[in-house]
């Protein structure tokens, strides 16, 4: 990542000069700056979340069923008398760590598999290609639908078929980045002193794409937090008692007439969590992909 | 071009034939036993479990009911349903094929015009309030998924102002709020879309040109930059059908309309798997098609895509 669309300053101080520079991009971008508020904000309740709820998230209390908004409970209570807000929370400890653990299966599996089928083409690469356009052809949701059907609900499912669905993509990035990467000088002055090509994939491919890589991961973060939402709004995906926004949508919609406060309070927090996250990855996309800094 | 167009359509197969195996080994690893559930109470009765396995073909092994499946498949025929005994799943999905499919399209003819509209309009503002707002909303709509904005929507007009009924399906009215929220996330992504690739296109020569030879500004924009805005835009069809069939699954379910979304979600609950791989099935089916479709008529529209030269064609 070199400096702005000025000439190339003196080599020592870049890094510098570049990191000083994507913070005063950073700051200046007001979209890019609200992602990050609402991302810290979600970041911090998900953490924070056994400390944070007032109550504990599958706590019944029938008499407070249904109950309004009020000092004792912020948000009012659900069906089963349990805490609104509490399970809000605890909601966004689960979509996030849904969310990273989506990440951290296809970050690995995504980038090595189009490392190796950028680095090595033959048939690897067309073996690893071809079960990612197997992926690509069906809509992605519908995907994760029927794997969300055959292995049964539950957490791990939910995290099983996103990873299925979201490692594709790393892995068409990955390649094309490891494709043009491949003829650059410093690649070929390693293979030529004898370095293994781990080694090459390791220390000299992979740092090169992170950058982009993490674009991706954090525009992806939106669609793996929409994605089990959805899931989970369906009924196939985390199961109660554990909360989860998509869940609590679903059963507040039912009876949104008489009790508004649950369906519309989980809506607002997922909405707020989705387009923060997507901000902040258009943000970092802008500051740190140069082709398309200008626009 | 027609050969490229051959290849291509001869390159879906694999993909069509993933999408079958697929689908196959869902049923077989789905948790249950279907014929005992379909026993229930008379799970003694062995005669009448070996008549039903034998009708459903489970009897056979594994590779027969592949061979069974698969040619069934090519005659429209995705065997029998569980939860309605011995009814053939086309039977059961027939009521819901035409609902899900006018669902889609009356969401996409929406979505289209009032997208590139919308995308254009604040292109020309750009870096204006407007720019500013009216982006954030179109990050909103294109990520919210639309059950929570179905939340905020229903709750305003259904609930409050009593304009719009809740759910059901039938009347014009019952199907506006569907349809409305359906081409939420199409028109967002759409509207952004062209605001990218208008701003990308006002900065070419030939813009400038038609500027610098007196043309009004007005006429530029829809004679000129407009049209080519539309050739890049038209790529991202299959991706807005693949939204869109997505959609149903949830606003059919939300709406309680009796399409193929819902059933599908619904065969799941009840055990009926054959039903549900069959939706699923068709709506891949449709989606390979259409992407198809959409990438041998971008060579039409555009001449400076040469198709089959080379690779050229896909990146």
């Amino acid at each position: 990542m070199t400096g702005p669309a000025t000439p190339v300053p003196a080599l020592e101080g870049l890094d510098e000069r570049a990191g000083s520079d994507f913070w005063r991009r950073f700051q200046r971008s007001r979209n890019a700056r609200l992602g990050g508020f609402l991302v810290a904000l979600v970041t911090f309740a998900a953490l924070g979340a056994p400390w944070l709820a007032p109550y504990r998230y599958e706590e019944t209390d029938l008499l407070a069923a249904w109950a309004e908004p009020s000092r004792v409970h912020l948000l009012g209570g659900d069906a089963l008398g349990r805490d609104v807000l509490s399970r809000l929370i605890v909601g966004a400890r689960i979509s996030l760590l849904v969310a990273v653990s989506v990440l951290a299966l296809t970050l690995t599996v995504g980038t090595l598999a189009g490392m190796v089928a950028g680095y090595f083409g033959g048939w690897v690469d067309a073996l690893l290609m071809r079960s990612a356009d197997v992926v690509f052809a069906f809509p992605e949701l519908i995907l994760a639908i029927v794997v969300a059907a055959m292995l049964g609900p539950g957490t791990r499912t939910v995290i099983v078929a996103l990873a299925i669905v979201w490692w594709p993509g790393i892995a068409r990035l990955t390649r094309s980045l490891t494709l043009a990467l491949r003829t650059e000088l410093f690649v070929d002055a390693a293979i030529v002193s004898g370095t293994r090509p781990l080694t090459i994939l390791l220390r000299h491919v992979l740092p090169n794409i992170v950058p982009p890589l993490i674009v991706r991961a954090s525009i992806g973060v939106g669609f793996i937090v929409m994605a089990e939402a959805t899931l989970s709004f369906l009924g196939i995906g985390v199961q109660e008692p554990l909360p989860t926004w998509g869940g609590m949508i679903r059963d507040g919609l039912v009876s949104l007439r008489t009790e508004p406060y649950l369906a519309l309070s989980a809506s607002v927090v997922l909405g707020i969590t989705i387009v923060g996250f997507n901000l902040l990855g258009d943000g970092l996309r802008d500051l740190l992909d140069p082709r398309v800094r200008d626009r | 071009m027609r050969s490229y167009a051959l290849r291509r359509a001869l390159g879906l197969l694999p993909v069509l034939l993933a999408a079958v195996v697929l689908t196959f080994v869902a049923n077989q690893f789905v948790p249950g036993d279907p014929i005992m559930t379909l026993l229930s109470d008379r799970s003694g009765d062995v005669a009448l479990e070996a008549r039903l396995r034998a009708e459903y073909g489970l009897d056979r092994s594994l590779w027969r009911q592949f061979g069974t499946y698969v040619a069934g498949i090519v005659r429209g025929d995705f065997g029998l349903s569980f939860r309605f005994a011995s009814t053939p799943v086309i039977d059961v999905i027939a009521p819901g094929l035409l609902v899900s499919p006018l669902l889609a399209g009356a969401a996409l003819l929406i979505a289209v015009p009032l997208g590139v509209a919308l995308g254009t309009f604040v292109a020309l503002r750009r870096n204006s309030l407007w720019d500013t707002l009216v982006v954030l909303a179109l990050v909103a709509g294109t990520s919210i998924p639309n059950f929570a904005l179905a939340a905020f929507l229903v709750y305003l007009l259904s609930v409050r102002l009593g304009w719009l009924p809740v759910a059901g399906w039938g009347t014009l009215s019952q199907a506006v709020l569907p349809v409305l929220l359906l081409a939420i996330p199409p028109l967002a992504y759409i509207a952004r879309l062209s605001r990218t690739y208008m701003l990308e296109v006002l900065q070419q020569d030939y813009i400038r040109t038609a500027r610098a030879k007196g043309l009004r500004r007005r006429l530029v924009v829809y004679r000129h930059a407009l049209r080519n805005t539309l050739v890049p835009l038209l790529t991202t069809i299959g991706i807005i059908l693949g939204g869109l069939l997505s959609g149903t699954f949830v606003i059919e379910t939300l709406f309680n309309i009796p399409g193929l979304g819902r059933m599908a979600i619904q065969s799941i609950f009840a055990r009926d798997y054959p039903v549900t791989m069959a939706i699923v099935l068709l709506f891949t089916f449709f989606y390979a098609g259409l992407n198809l479709v959409v990438d041998l008529l971008y060579g039409v529209i555009d001449p400076r895509i040469r198709l089959g030269a080379g690779r050229a064609g896909r990146t």
